[in-house]
Parts: structure tokens; sequence; C-alpha cells
């Protein structure tokens, strides 16, 4: 067993595409659950931007227009649970998981009424790479980042962004305290209902975007059920890197590894040894169990997450 | 849970708010059936729109689910092991704590069943049949007991360790059945164990003269005993008090009673003992062996169940049944009434969604609740 | 509350007047039930290609027919069942997985005709027992994957167009039978024909996970393999996904995968489910229904090679007819155990 295939650039390289929808889920997760909504449905919210994208890439041939319409699809999912979770106050977890089936079974059906025999089309428009030229030739990194698709960087541009967002902004702190105090936050004037549909949505359409990645990018057709739970991987991976956009990615990143390597490690050999193909997949699940219980203190999460929220005099 | 609670946070994305049991049961079971009501009328529409009769379709529902005797013994093989991992989910619950590991926990129980059924099958059933329950059983609880123990003693969240969970234990599985040390050569063509002794079935209590091909099996009163066992826990023992106690945030309760960290990992225990018994009549009752990927979904349908169900015992019983009834009837809303599987899937998620947004319903029926009523 | 009751008043009503809707397909004509595996309607694979030829038997022989879709291995006796007791003519269950399920069911209803696709009848022991009632629909996948390998390693060893490299690889979803079969045979004839040549293999251990049958794929090619076959149904996708994305070739499985990815899918390996359940249908209704073993493989169609790119040379296809005609004259017998594992 070489260092190669631990760290090479191809390890990396894989690493990188396969944290990235989770990452993008996570993303969403932390923006819902930092104002104080829990939203399980960023998986559904996925498979409606993996499949929506593909039917608009068809119907119009055009990459913007395919990733709106997902980023769409995902916010309306997005904006159901929004409803049921933030109006009717209803039980959070059951609507999540209500919508994920509903996700499921609509692109599911969607795709075998219109799809079923012929499959998605094979001339559907790309999403273009981002070549980084000579710096490809930096030994390892070079080779890990120089050959990535747009959605990837522009997943780190987002967790930077909703970084400094959440933790250096005004309108981030209102958001935060949304999630921590509610009661407060609205005695000193902060619409909590309004930020928390804005959170759910934003959370609906990010998810989404890790989806059309899924589609668009890394396939370029679209399976039922191809989320395949990278939503809620997405949702341990929040948690594992404490509600904060950061941490989200670093757990994504530990995550992608183990299951980069769980490729990697195929055929690999240990003096007389082969570790069988089926365990190599368990690598990312009990990588990141290990990971998390290698950190220390516990993980809390926003004050009143989860706690359907009513103002005075409602 | 309230929001001027201050009890830390033991929960994960967020523990749902405990709820007292019977309260919220007895002020409405009308209101979760009107619900039902109203989310199949929109699944009407979605039929319609798909160029199908909807009256035919829910005709066939129902009566695929409840329609001849047959079908009423079919939806209760589904429910029994749901129950099961409902009651998994609630305890947990309970407690304050979230386990997304009973699909994980009720299949390290069948493979435990499965593997000590299968190495003494000339045991007879007075010997074997404890055995492989007791198997299941623990075998489903240890698994459970680790994701107890990581929270006690490091802190992980036991979100994360069930999710991973779940997963690791799919591998496993295939590993030890396809060609690991549980995998039996067999014209099965599909990856399983060697078969349970007979000592280790669960055997069909309904005679065939009554109900032809009926399936159900004793695994039904074993759920019916786990149902009263977790009322009598929960309700009838101090550690249930206290378990319940903790849940609703009382901190003295947590204080005065057993050290915190033996209190998570006996729950989670315990939860994973619930499934690893769901696990185990599978393998006693159903199939009789361990095959490669059977069983799958309970565990995530059960934490609908025991939330629909307010983690209580009638209520996870019913909310079992009710999803068992989609399973079965929507099967027969395929063959009768041509629907599309991933359209009765639609109609089911319909039904979920306005069965959690109970409020829209009253807000129909005209009787706005008051917010601590919603809330509750 | 009202007006809910009223609802629920009008909707009993019309439940009750319509009882008689319900009970299914009615008419003189056969009825044929299809019960898919797990994997669903659209898993690009074994069930789909059941679908299309219950389809085309419906369409052809004027048969009313229904599908049932399976979630978990518990509903396959119940949904066979469901068939059974409803008078069915045939009920096709799809898949190994189904065996000891339709061995159960076509005990009990022994005056319907079934038929396994890829299985033979397994009692609860796990011995195969043919029943009078039950057409055992096997396919031998080795020869088409002995086909398709044939294809790779003349275009390997000539170093045709993009396949500079001599290697050739495959990845399965799961390693069971009917997944190592068509790569047995592909390995077999990658050895037998050009011996020089460099043979992977690898499982995504999925068969829906695309991003994971990319990776594989991506790893192979980074190994220099130029010609992907893939054996992994969604998560297969994928891995010619990698083929496109780095300008290699790849080879489809069981239906004709040509134009997912044009240009790069050079041939596929055909398992003409499609045909086979046709066929039976066809044999039902003219009453020349055969139980027990019905073998497809090259000789009968059952078996074959898909539609070849305009990149695949002369002497490839030469090569893959012939092997066609040895394999179907018993001068060839592919291997069906894979022998470089990955």
């Amino acid at each position: 067993m070489s260092i190669e295939v631990l760290l090479g650039a191809g390890v990396l390289a894989a690493t990188l595409r396969l944290a990235t929808p989770i990452a993008l889920a996570a993303l969403g997760g932390v923006i819902t659950e930092r104002s104080g909504v829990t939203n399980i449905a960023l998986e559904g919210c996925m498979l409606m931007g993996a499949f929506f994208a593909i039917f608009a890439a068809d119907k119009t041939g055009s990459l913007p227009i395919a990733i709106l319409v997902g980023l769409v699809a995902g916010m309306a999912l997005a904006g159901l649970h929004a409803l049921a979770a933030i109006t009717f106050r209803a039980d959070q977890i059951v609507s999540g998981m209500a919508l994920n089936i509903l996700a499921l079974g609509l692109t599911s059906y969607l795709d075998y009424e219109l799809y079923g025999t012929t499959g998605t089309p094979a001339d559907l428009p790309g999403v273009p790479t981002v070549d980084l030229g000579s710096l490809s030739a930096i030994p390892v990194l070079g080779g890990a980042f120089g050959h990535q698709s747009s959605i990837l960087w522009v997943t780190f541009l987002l967790v930077i962004v909703l970084e400094l967002f959440l933790f250096r902004t005004v309108p981030g702190l209102r958001l935060r305290a949304v999630g921590e105090h509610p009661r407060a936050a609205e005695t000193v004037g902060i619409d909590v209902r309004r930020t928390r549909y804005w959170a759910v949505l934003a959370s609906g359409a990010l998810a989404a975007l890790g989806g059309v990645y899924l589609s668009m990018a890394v396939a370029g057709s679209f399976t039922d059920g191809m989320t395949n739970g990278k939503g809620f991987i997405g949702l341990a991976a929040m948690i594992f890197g404490r509600w904060r956009p950061l941490g989200a990615l670093v757990a994504s990143l530990i995550f992608g590894y183990g299951d980069a390597l769980s490729v990697s490690l195929q055929g690999v050999s240990i003096g007389d040894l082969r570790i069988p193909v089926q365990l190599l997949s368990t690598i990312p699940y009990v990588l990141t169990i290990l990971a998390v219980a290698g950190f220390v203190g516990r993980s809390r999460p926003p004050a009143a997450d989860g706690v359907p929220y009513e103002s005075e005099g409602h | 849970m309230t929001l001027a609670s201050s009890a830390p946070p033991t929960g994960p994305l967020a523990a749902p708010s405990v709820r007292q049991p019977s309260a919220q049961w007895a002020q409405g079971p009308a209101v979760p059936v009107i619900s039902v009501l109203v989310a199949l009328f929109i699944g009407a529409i979605f039929v319609l729109i798909s160029g199908h009769n909807p009256i035919r379709a829910y005709a066939a529902l129902i009566l695929g689910a409840f329609g001849s005797p047959y079908d009423i013994s079919e939806t209760l093989v589904i429910a029994v092991p749901l129950t099961l991992a409902g009651l998994s989910v609630a305890v947990a619950f309970r407690t304050g704590l979230f386990n997304i590991g009973a699909q994980g926990q009720l299949l390290v129980g069948a493979l435990a069943a499965g593997w000590t059924g299968s190495q003494f099958p000339d045991l007879p059933g007075i010997l074997l049949l404890p055995m492989t329950l007791v198997s299941g059983v623990l075998g489903g609880a240890a698994y459970g007991a680790i994701a107890g123990w990581l929270k006690a003693t490091r802190g992980v969240n036991e979100v994360i360790t069930t999710i991973m969970q779940n997963y690791i234990v799919v591998f496993v599985m295939h590993w030890l059945l396809q060609d690991g040390p549980m995998s039996a050569p067999n014209a099965l063509g599909t990856p399983a164990s060697s078969p349970i002794g007979a000592g280790a079935i669960l055997p069909i209590i309904i005679p065939n003269e009554l109900v032809p091909l009926s399936r159900l099996h004793a695994g039904i009163v074993l759920a019916v005993l786990a149902v009263v066992l977790f009322w009598f826990l929960l309700w009838r023992t101090s550690l249930g008090y206290e378990l319940r106690a903790v849940g609703l945030g009382a901190r003295a309760a947590a204080q005065a009673g057993i050290d915190p960290r033996r209190r998570m990992i006996l729950v989670m225990a315990i939860a994973g003992g619930f499934a690893g018994l769901a696990g185990m009549i599978q393998v006693s009752g159903l199939f009789h062996r361990v095959f490669d990927g059977f069983s799958s979904g309970f565990g995530f349908d059960a934490i609908a169940v025991a939330l629909l169900g307010k983690n209580s015992p009638i209520g996870i019983t019913l909310a079992a049944i009710l999803f068992a009834a989609f399973a079965r009837g929507g099967t027969l809303m395929q063959a009768n009434a041509s629907i599309s599987s991933h359209l009765v899937e639609v109609i089911e998620a319909l039904v979920l969604f306005v069965i959690a947004a109970e409020t829209i319903v009253r807000a129909i029926a005209g009787r706005r609740g008051t917010p601590a009523e919603a809330l509750a | 509350m009202k007006r809910l009751l009223v609802l629920a008043f009008i909707f009993s009503i019309l439940f009750t007047t319509s009882c008689d809707a319900l009970s299914g397909l009615t008419g003189s004509s056969l009825k044929i039930g299809l019960v898919t595996d797990v994997g669903g309607l659209n898993d690009k694979s074994f069930n789909a290609l059941a679908n299309t030829g219950r389809l085309d038997a419906a369409k052809d022989f004027g048969v009313q027919t229904s599908v049932i879709e399976s979630k978990k291995q518990e509903d396959y006796v119940p949904n066979l069942t469901t068939f059974a007791q409803q008078n069915y003519d045939l009920v096709i269950g799809v898949g190994f997985l189904m065996t000891n399920s339709v061995w159960k069911v076509a005990k009990q209803f022994p005056n319907v005709k079934f038929a396994i696709i890829d299985g033979a009848p397994a009692d609860d022991a796990g011995k195969t027992e043919n029943l009078p009632n039950v057409a055992n629909l096997f396919f031998k996948e080795q020869e088409a994957g002995y086909l398709v390998g044939v294809i790779a390693a003349t275009m390997a060893k000539d170093k045709v167009g993009k396949a500079t490299h001599n290697t050739v690889c495959s990845m399965g979803g799961i390693p069971i039978p009917p997944v190592d079969h068509y790569i047995a045979g592909y390995q077999d004839a990658v050895k037998t024909v050009s011996p020089s040549t460099t043979i992977l293999n690898g499982y995504s251990n999925d068969f829906v996970d695309q991003a994971k049958g990319k990776e594989v794929g991506l790893n192979h090619i980074s190994k220099n393999c130029d010609i992907l076959f893939q054996v992994a149904g969604g998560s297969g996708l994928g891995y010619i996904a990698a083929a496109k994305d780095k300008g290699v070739y790849a080879i489809g499985v069981d239906a004709d995968q040509a134009d997912v990815a044009p240009g790069v899918v050079i041939t596929s390996a055909l398992k003409r489910v499609n045909k086979a359940v046709y066929n039976t249908v066809k044999s039902v209704k003219d009453k020349a229904y055969k139980s027990g073993d019905n073998f497809f493989s090259i000789a009968n169609d059952g078996i074959g090679y898909g539609k070849l790119d305009p990149i695949v040379p002369a002497n490839a296809k030469a090569a893959a007819e012939q092997a066609l005609t040895d394999i179907k004259s018993g001068k060839i017998v592919p291997k069906d155990t894979v022998q470089v594992k990955g």
C-alpha cells in the first residue's frame, strides 16, 4: 500500500468531489437550524433540485435556467416545510420526513412518466469545470484542485460567505438571535417568522444546489433516489461542524475523504490480507464517528431549535 | 419542552417536544382522522391528473389493507415490526434522545438471531426460541448502547452515531452474507445465511383453514407484550418516571436519579433492544434465515410512527397500523387501479404531512385551538 | 365540522357505488402480472426490461396486464399472492431475490402459471425444486460478457482510438452471481483474446449511487483503463460518466445503452429480458407454456451485444461474430467465475 493511495492527488480530488453535495446540504441545515427551524427535508430538496434541473435542461437546453429551476424546486419543497413548521407549528420532524417521501415519490413518478423508456437525454449542457492551468503542476494540491466543477468552487465561496454572514453581520446576528432567543428577538423588533421563512427557503436552495451538482455535474442524468442519503449525511456533518459553515465544511471533507478511501483502497492488499470491498464502504461512517468522538466537548444546537414559536398576542 | 426551559438540550437537531401521553390523543382522535381525509382529497386530485380514477384507487387502498382476512393478516405482518421499531424510537424520545438508529439495531438483532438460530439447529424449540429471542434483543441493545456510550463519555451526538451505524451495519451485512462468515451457499440466488433450526421458528398462528396463506406469526404476541412492557416501563417503574421527567426537562429529577451517563447508555440499550426484537421477529417469523438487504425502511418509518403516535403505546400501535395499511393497500392500488407505486408514495406523504400539521385541519374544521394546545 | 361530515358522507356514497370497479382487471382476455424486485421499474436494468417486454406483449397480444413494484423483500410473497388470488394467467417475478417466494406461492396456486427471471423455485431449505407451473428463465450473462470482452480486448490490444494503454476494467454493483457472471465472461474473453491486456475490477457496493460509480471509474482511469464495462445499474451510469469525462470508452449492460453517452459507449452486453418475458407471454397465449428451465442465450437470441459505435473497427466486430458462432456451437464455453476480483 503506497502513500499515493492514502494521500495522493487522486484521493484528495475525489474527497473534494464527494464532499461537495454533503457540504451544500450541511450549509442548508446550518442556516435553518440557526434560525430555530429543524429541516430534515433537505434530502428531498436535493432530490427536487437534481430532477428539475435535468428536466429544465432537457426542455430549454440552457444551463443557467436549469440551475435556477432546480433551486426553485428545492425552495418550493422547503416552502411547504416552512408553512407547516412556522405558520402551522407542526411537528417539524414529521413534516420534514413527509416531504422527503413526497419528493422521492414525485421525482420518481415524473422520471418514469417522462423518461421511463428512454432514460434522461444524453446531450444535456454540462456544468463548466474550473481549470487551474499551470497551478495544477503543484504537487498533490495542484492535482487535487486543478480540475474541479465550478459548483465546487461556488460551495467554498458559500461557506465563506455564510460564515461571515452569520457571525460578522447584523442580519446574521439577528438570524442567530431568532434561533437562540426568539422571544427576546421579537421584543427587539425582529420579525421572527419572516426571518425563519427566509432561512428555510435558503436552506432549500442550498440543498437543491447539491442535488443539481449530483445530477448535472457528476452524473449528467437522473436516476430515482439518486441522492441516496446524502442529505442526511449533510445533517450529521452540520451537527459535527457545530452548526457553523466552516465546521460543516470540515466535517463534509472528513466524510468525503473516507468515501474516497473506500474507492482507492479497492484491490489494495496489506501483505496477504485484502480488505473486502463491502467493508471498505464502511470507512467514511466509521471515520466520522471516530472523528467526532475525538473532539472534546459537546455539540449544542441553538436553544430554540425545533420548537415552534408563537408570538405574543397572536 | 417550553421556551422557558433551561435544561441543557440533550436533543440532537432538536429533541421534538415530548408530550403527555394521553392529553393530546384524548383531545381528538377525530382530528387525525379528518387530517387523513383532507390529505386523501388532495391525493385524489393527483390521481385524477395522472389520468386515473380516484374512487377506484382509494377503494383498492382500503380493500387492500382491510378487505379480506388475508389482507388484514398481511397488514398486521407489516405492522408488527414497525410497532416494535416505533417503540424503539419512542423510548429514546421520552428521555430526550433521538434514536435514528432503529434500522441498524433491527439488522444487528436480525443477524444475531439468525446466527444463533442457525448455529444450533437441532435444539428443541423450548431452548432454541428463547435463545434466538435473547440474541436478537441483546444484539440490538448492544448496538444501541454503543451510541449511548459514545454520547455519555465523549459527547458524541447520538444523531450522528446512529445515522452512521445504520450504514455501517448494512455494509457489514453485505460482507457477512455475500462471501463472509455467515454466507451459506444456496440456490436462493440471493446472499443469505443458513436457515435457522425448526426450534427457532415463530409459528404461524392463524390456521390455514381460517385464513389460507396467512403469514401472521407468533411475533404479533411478542409485539403486544412489548407494547405492554413499554407502557409498564415508562409509567409503572421509577426508572420510567425518571426518564419521562428528564425528557420533559426536569433538572431535579435528572440530578436525583441515576448517573446521567448510565441513563443514556441504558436508554439507548433499551431502545436497541426493542428494535433488535423486531429484527429477530422478521427472521424467526417470516424468512427463517437472514437475507441480505431485507426489512429495509422499517427504522426510518418508525420515526414517523413514534411521532405520530405521540410516543405513546396505543398511538404508536395505531400509527404503525396506518403505515402498514398504506403499504399493503398500496399494493392493490398498483395491481387493480394501475396507480404508479410512486403516486402511492406521494399520497402517503400527503397524509403524513397533513397529520403533522394538524392545526391546518383544526382551522378548516372551524375550531381554532389555543396556542398552548397547538404547542403541546 | 359539519362541512367535513358532509364530505365524508359523499365520499362513502361514491365509494360503495363503485365497489365493483375495484375487482381489478375484468374481461376474458389473458391477465398477465409482473412483480418487480426492490429495484423498482426505473432501475435501468432487469425490471425496466421486463416491463418493456410486458408492455410489448400487451400491445401485440391484446392481453390485460398489471405491475406491482415491491418495496421490501417482505413484499414478494404477498405481491405474488395478490395476482394469484385474482386468477391471473401468468405471474412473472423479476429476479433471483424471489426464488423462494415464487416457490411458496406457486405451490399454493397450482392453477396459476408463473415465471421467474434469473432463477428457479427454491424451497425453504434453499434447494432448487422445479415446479410444473413455473418457468425458470435463465440467462447466460457470461456469454454476453464474453462477447463484449472480445470487442474490448481487440480494441485494447490494437490500441484503437483513445484506448492506448492496453488496459480494460469493469465495475459491478455488488458481488452477486448475476453481476459476477457478466464480469467473469468479460475477463475470460480478454484473457483469451489478448493475454497481455491488463484487467481491473471494482465494485460500487450500490446500485443507485452515481457519484460512487463515477469515483470507481475515475480511479480505474487513473490506473490507465480505457474501456470501462459497467454492471451496476444506476450506479454504473456514473461509471460511464467517468469515461465520458475523461474521453475514453465504456460498455453498457442489460439493455442497449448506446444512447446514454454516444461516442463513449462502444457497445453493450445485452440480456434480452424483454424478449424472454414477451416469449413467455406468447407461450401462454399459444398454450405452449414450458415449465422448468428455459435458457436464454446466444442460441436463441436471448443474449447478444449492442449497437457498435463507429470507432469499433471491423476486426473487432468480426471477432465478436466469430465468438458468437463459437459459443452457439459449444466450441467456447465462457467461464462464470470472476478471476480478477479487484
